[in-house]
This record gives C-alpha cells, structure tokens and sequence, in this order.
C-alpha cells in the first residue's frame, strides 16, 4: 500500500514538474482577460497569421497586438467579446460546412477568391455600403472621415479585390508581394549579379547549377499559381487589348483589362487556350524549359534548403523576410528581385515589358452571415454593426501598426502606417500594374485541381506536352459549360465587344484559328 | 411472483430491444444511402439550388477524365492487396503455428500483433518521411553507395508513386490478419495433420495441400475485406498524395470526395458513391459465390 502511494506521490510530482509554462499566460503579459461571459455578442475572429498568443514560423516572441486592439474595443463596447479561433480557412471543407450550417467565424481571412466561387448563396456580406461611408473611429479632416475607402493606402489594388458581380466582399488589411530571395554570398561568389532580363536570369541558374547547387527553390502550387500568371502576362502582354471584352465599370479602372471567367469562357470559344493557340502552346514550353532548374521533388523542405545554402534562390513572398531577419541559423547575406522581363529574344511573342505583379492583397478580412444571426436581417443586426465596428476600429492608423508591424511579413494597408523598412522591396513591386488573369482561382475549384496537377505533371515529366494540351482543352471547356450553366451567364453579349477589337488584334500573327 | 415470458412476449421484447439499434442504423446508415441514391440525380451544390437533372451525373462520370485512371489504380491496389493478404500473413502465421514452444508461439503473436497499435496514419506519415521523404532512408542509402542520381521524391515521381504506395507497409508481416489465420490453422484437427503425414506429406506439401484448403474460410473472408476495404478506402491516397502526382494516384473514392468536399458537387460525388455501391455488391456476390470456404469444400470432398 505505501509502495503505491509513493509511486503515486513520485509520479504527480513529476507531472507537475514537467507542466509545461505558458509564456504567454495573460497575467505573464499584462493583458487583463476578457471572457465572453455577460457580454450580449461575441465576434469570432479568425485572423489568420495575426493570431494572439501564437509564434509565426515559430520565431520571435508570441503575438500580443490584435488582442490589445481587441481588449480595447471590449472597453468601448461592453456588450462585445471578441473570440480569436484558428480556422483552417484554406480548406474548401472547413469553410463550405462551417458556412453552410451558419456555424463559421463571424470574421474570417480567406482568400477572397475563393469566396467569390460562393457569393450567389448568401454566405457573406457585402462591405460596400459600409466602405463608402465615414469611418466612425476616424477624427474630422483625416483620410476615411469622408469614407472609409480613402484609409486604405494601396487604394486600387484593394478595389481590384471587387468580385466579379461588381461587390466588394473583403477588407484588404494588408499587403503581400512575391520576389526573389537570393544568397548574396552565393551571388558574389559565382560573380553574378541581380539578373535585368530572362536570359540573363537562366544564365544565372544554368552557372548555380553548374556548381552544384539548386538554382531556385519553387513549388508546386506557386509554378501554377505566380508563375503561370507572370509567364502568361508577357506572352499575351500585346494582344491582351485586343482580347479585353468586358468593361466593367468598377473594376476596370484599376483592373484594367482584367479577364474574367466568362470572359475566358468566350474567348476559349474563339480558340484561344488551345493546342491551336500558339500563345498558350509557348507559355507552357517556358515554364517547362525554366523547370529544370527547380528541385527534383517540387515539394521539398524550403526553409531548410535555403537556410543551409544548398539552394541560392527562392520565390517567395515578404512573409519571408520574417523567416530571414529572425531565424539565427541564417548567417548570409541576402537580397530580393523581382521577376526579371521576357524580351522577344526568348520568346517571340513576349516584347519584354515590365513583369507585373500578382495580386498584392495580404490578409482578407470577410464577414459571414454568422454576423447578423441575431435577428438574421442585416438591417436590424446590432451584432453585424458591432463586427463592421471592430474592422472600422481595427484600421486605424495606430491599431493597424500594432498588428500588422509586430510581425515583417506584410505591409500595411491602412494610410498613416508605414511599413517596416525591410519590406521596402516590396513596396516598390507593388507599384507596378497587376497581372491580367488568376488562372489558379478564375474557374470552380475542379478545374484548379486538374489544372495544377496536369502542370505538375507535365513539368515533371510525367505526360507529353500532346497529352498536357488535352488536358487543359477538356478542362477549360468543362470549366466553362460549368461556369455559364451555374452563374446563368449569356457569353453572345461579347461578339459584339469580340467584333469591336478586331482592329486591335489585326497586327497580330499566329492568332487562334478559331473554334 | 415473476411471470414467465410467452414466446409472443419474448419476441416482443425482442424487437423491443433490437428497434433502437436499427433506428440508429437506419438513421445513420439506411437513410444516407437513400438519400444520396436520390441526390445523384440532381446537380446539388452545397447551399446553392439544386435542380434535377436525371442520370447526367451519371453520364458525365463515364466521360470523366479519371474514370479510367482511377479505376485502374484501384483494381491495381486490389490485386497487390489480395496478393498480399493470401500469401504474407498465411505464411507467417504457420511459421509461428510451427514452432515447438507455446511460450514462443504467444510471443511470436503478440509481438507480430503490437504494429497494430500504431493508428494506421501515423504509420504512413512516418513511411512518408522516413522512408520516402528528401533525407530519408531511400534516398540517404542511394547517397551513401554513390548513386546521388537515383534519388527522388518517391511519393511524387510519377514512375515510382504507386510502388511506393503499395510497398509501404512491408514485409505487411503486421496486424490481425496474421491471427485469422493462425485461428484457422489451429483450428484443424490434429488427426488430419497424424493422417497427412501417414500419407508422405510434409514441409511445403502438406502446407498446400492440407493447411491451405483448410484457411479457405478464413482467405475468403479476407479477400472479401480486401476488396471492400480496396474499394471504399482513399484515406491512405489522401494523406500520402492527394491521389498526384497528376491522377497517377487517383482512386474514386478520392475524386467522390473531392467532388463532394473541396469541389461541392454532392449530386456527383453522390453518382461515383452509388456506382462504387453497385460495383463492390457485385464483387462480394462473385467472392460468396465462386470463392469456396473450407467448410464447403470438405462437404464438397465427402
């Protein structure tokens, strides 16, 4: 009996000596804790990498800012808790159940691409109205006392953000942008220098290669994703004007000649984005070409290669530069270009303009219709007011600084905030014109799934590029009789449009041959 | 006094007892496969309207870009399954059945038992990683022999994916199947064995020709197991592959669910669920009725 109580005795002991601390125990940090007790609503929040309490990439010090704003705005407003949940936002599963069954945060980070394949159900709300109306929190004569618009500071590419219906259904919080990180050790020692043009950026790689190391670290769904719009964009960059077809008047201003679904629909219809467009034919030959200086398997350890200097480039985004500035194990020098130019000496469609960039809005905030589910009228909702508050409240100046800077990651979107210096790099990309098309996000989520496999195979040649093209005509043309039977769409409104540009596509050769 | 219960009161009492069980089973059971039966006949999207459209779902499955594919795959993963389960586990459930000592015999089953303790993902991340994985074991003993290029990424490659896939549990000495086995094999009288070795028979003889028709039972019901399990299972392609690279690995229970889930046409996935139905009853009825168990074929032999 005394044998098994002090078994007992040694083994609790020893369970309550190894309990692992928090570190971030509210009473550690200061931060008084707020319950939802007593309160009339709570605001779930899913805020994506700005999660409290959590360590992005497991570096630094754990995040402290959005629950500072938050427990702020609980003061200003004691019938609101606001509740910070993980969500696993990026999975179609998660978001289609939660939402269908009213069950989802009331504030979520999605890439509103993907809430656009669901805006005709009702699952989120549109944040016009509210956008084009003062911010409250906003004192008299600064930007967004007049509408809430003018305090977002990349203006036009957070308007871009419009779904197709015309609507804007996400807060652009922050921005992000793609660029080349490279070793400058590396660099320096190869004696290359930052490539102006492709064929100076394949020379560069064949020389990486050459002794012995991975020239670029690229994967999968980024070659799909970043490198199919880029390499489609100086391809097409000329003719593009001639193939704009729909002028709407939202989104054309600062998407101008942005190709939709039903766009692309129509002009695959013509021949366009077939084996009989030689266009489309030489986008794929590029990216196949570039693959041979990417990692064998395309879904390796990226950090790790970098870190170690077995790699001397990376496509990535700014949230890297978190990574590099925090991680000690990086002891080299580094450095970020971007995409360098197609000249008509590589390809004789590309005339060598300026790469643009792709997307630019960081973190997506959308509210979903679990936000008016106290009278489950948008109109009457008090909780739907208290969540457009929170956001309104959020993008000040100084709580936008506090959460968006407390991490190198993105930059903030909000007028008055200025990012951290690092990320500079980036705010020049993001001064460039935006990419015409998102293949990866255009369709419904089957033809993204094709399509980024079929390119995975293609590049890593597990299919001919025979059987590649076939591939993507059976997919566009699904894809298309998808999208014109599920959005109601008339496509012969554009012949019109079609008939209009043909001045414009008359100095082209090696145009489609047609249907 | 405690009334004895009538034959009409027991089978009362009976059905009583049995009624919340099958109420549960028909809800969540019966009913689903109703109700998907009936939904692959819309184009139903989650929260969308759904709208019926006949056997288009049906029709569209058949010029479905992974039809054959997938159900190549699957009848692959099948056969080396069934290869597997009728030879691996049989052959070391009589190494151990063998062995003089029962002190032995109950180790050897414990220890060829324990891998089952381990969840079944779990085993096939580690695979994932540390057999198939950049810096895995693969790959670092190409490295240390000097054949650098021989390494790839096994489960993304698309000339060494489905080996990879199906090679991933091996020797596939693990697991209960192993005891099935031993059950039947310790389940055969010992004068059959006295009377086969009268006869001449021994060592591998005697193996195929008295143990092996007498585990008919138990490989019939294996293979019956496998055959479900090979035709519903995805959940091994989902965690290791998404079924890629391409549809290399592609089963259809995998695209089922993606065209449910991630893609949200239920009335579609719903048409894959039904033929997937149609095709695994038909598979069980060909298994009962041509396999022979060991029972009918000693009746068969009087």
């Amino acid at each position: 009996m005394l044998r098994s109580l002090s078994l007992a005795l040694i083994l609790g002991l020893a369970t309550w000596a190894l309990w692992p601390r928090d570190a971030a125990a509210p009473e550690a940090n200061g931060i008084a804790p707020s319950s939802g007790r007593n309160r009339k609503y709570t605001l779930r929040f899913a805020p994506g990498l700005y999660m409290p309490d959590r360590r992005p990439m497991d570096l630094g010090t754990p995040l402290q800012g959005l629950k500072k704003v938050a427990a702020a705005f609980e003061r200003l407003y004691p019938d609101t808790h606001i509740e910070f949940t993980e969500a696993p936002v990026g999975s179609r599963e998660y978001l289609v159940t939660q939402l269908a069954a009213d069950q989802a945060p009331e504030i979520l980070n999605v890439n509103v691409e993907d809430v656009w394949q669901d805006v005709q159900k009702g699952w989120y709300v549109g944040l016009d109205k509210y956008l084009e109306q003062p911010n409250p929190f906003v004192p008299k004569g600064q930007p967004g006392s007049r509408q809430w618009w003018d305090q977002f500071k990349y203006e036009a590419l957070s308007r871009g953000k419009a779904a197709p219906d015309g609507k804007m259904y996400c807060l652009t919080f922050d921005m992000v942008e793609t660029g080349i990180f490279y070793n400058k050790d590396i660099f320096r020692t190869l004696g290359l220098k930052e490539p102006k043009d492709w064929p100076e950026f394949m020379a560069a790689q064949e020389k990486i290669q050459k002794a012995g190391l991975i020239p670029l670290l690229l994967g999968n769904v980024e070659v799909a994703d970043w490198g199919m719009d880029l390499i489609f964009d100086q391809v097409y960059g000329e003719l593009l004007p001639g193939m704009n077809l729909h002028k709407d008047p939202v989104r054309e201003e600062t998407l101008a000649g942005y190709l939709d679904w039903d766009e692309i629909a129509f002009l695959y219809g013509k021949g366009f984005f077939t084996r009989r467009d030689p266009r489309f034919v030489e986008t794929f030959r590029i990216l196949k070409e570039w693959r041979r200086y990417w990692p064998k398997a395309m879904v390796t350890d990226y950090v790790k290669q970098f870190v170690t200097q077995k790699a001397a480039m990376w496509w990535s985004g700014s949230w890297t530069v978190n990574r590099l500035m925090r991680d000690p194990d990086v002891t080299f020098d580094w450095g970020v270009f971007y995409l360098p130019p197609i000249p008509r000496v590589s390809c004789r469609f590309a005339d060598g303009h300026q790469q643009v960039v792709i997307g630019g809005a960081g973190t997506q905030f959308e509210v979903t219709k679990t936000a008016f589910n106290d009278t489950h009228d948008p109109a009457t909702s008090v909780k739907l007011k208290r969540a457009i508050a929170f956001l309104q409240d959020l993008t000040l100046p100084q709580n936008t600084d506090r959460v968006v800077n407390e991490i190198v990651a993105f930059l903030p979107n909000i007028v008055g905030t200025e990012p951290n210096p690092s990320l500079m790099p980036f705010h020049e990309f993001l001064k460039r014109p935006c990419s015409k098309t998102k293949w990866l996000y255009t369709f419904d989520l089957r033809f993204n799934e094709i399509y980024r496999r079929m390119l995975e195979l293609f590049l890593n040649d597990g299919i001919s590029e025979d059987e590649f093209l076939t591939w993507m005509e059976s997919n566009l043309r699904t894809a298309s009789e998808t999208v014109v039977r599920r959005k109601n769409l008339d496509l012969s409104k554009f012949e019109s449009a079609w008939e209009a540009n043909a001045v414009l596509r008359a100095r082209f050769r090696e145009l489609p041959s047609g249907p | 006094m405690a009334r004895k219960f009538s034959g009409k009161d027991s089978s009362l009492v009976m059905y009583a007892m049995l009624t919340p069980t099958f109420g549960l089973l028909a809800v969540f059971s019966l009913v689903p496969f109703l109700w998907a039966f009936a939904t692959s006949f819309y184009d139903y999207e989650v929260g969308g309207e759904s709208k019926f459209i006949g056997l288009a779902n049906y029709v569209e499955y058949l010029h479905d870009p992974t039809l054959f594919s997938s159900f190549g795959n699957m009848f692959f993963l099948m056969c080396f399954g069934l290869m597997v389960v009728t030879t691996a586990p049989l052959i070391i459930a009589k190494l151990i059945f063998s062995l003089r000592s029962e002190r032995a015999r109950y180790l050897y089953r414990v220890l060829f038992l324990i891998p089952i303790v381990v969840p079944g993902v779990a085993g096939m991340m580690i695979w994932q990683g540390m057999i198939y994985g950049d810096s895995g074991f693969l790959n670092e003993l190409l490295r240390s022999i000097g054949r650098d290029d021989l390494t790839r990424g096994w489960l993304t490659d698309p000339r060494t994916v489905m080996w990879a896939i199906v090679f991933m549990g091996f020797p596939f000495a693990g697991g209960i199947n192993i005891l099935i086995y031993y059950a039947g094999l310790a389940g055969i009288s010992e004068s059959v064995h006295e009377a086969a070795e009268l006869d001449g028979a021994r060592g591998i003889r005697k193996f195929l020709r008295i143990d092996v028709p007498l585990v008919l039972s138990q490989i019939k019901l294996l293979t019956i197991l496998t055959v479900i399990g090979t035709v519903q299972g995805f959940e091994g392609m989902f965690i290791l592959t998404k079924g890629g690279p391409g549809f290399k690995t592609m089963v259809p229970g995998l695209w089922m669910y993606m065209n449910a889930f991630s893609f949200q046409r239920m009335g579609y996935a719903c048409a894959i669920g039904v033929i997937l139905f149609l095709l695994i009853l038909t598979l069980t009825i060909l298994n009962m009725r041509y396999l022979r168990s060991s029972e009918e074929l000693t009746a068969e032999s009087a």
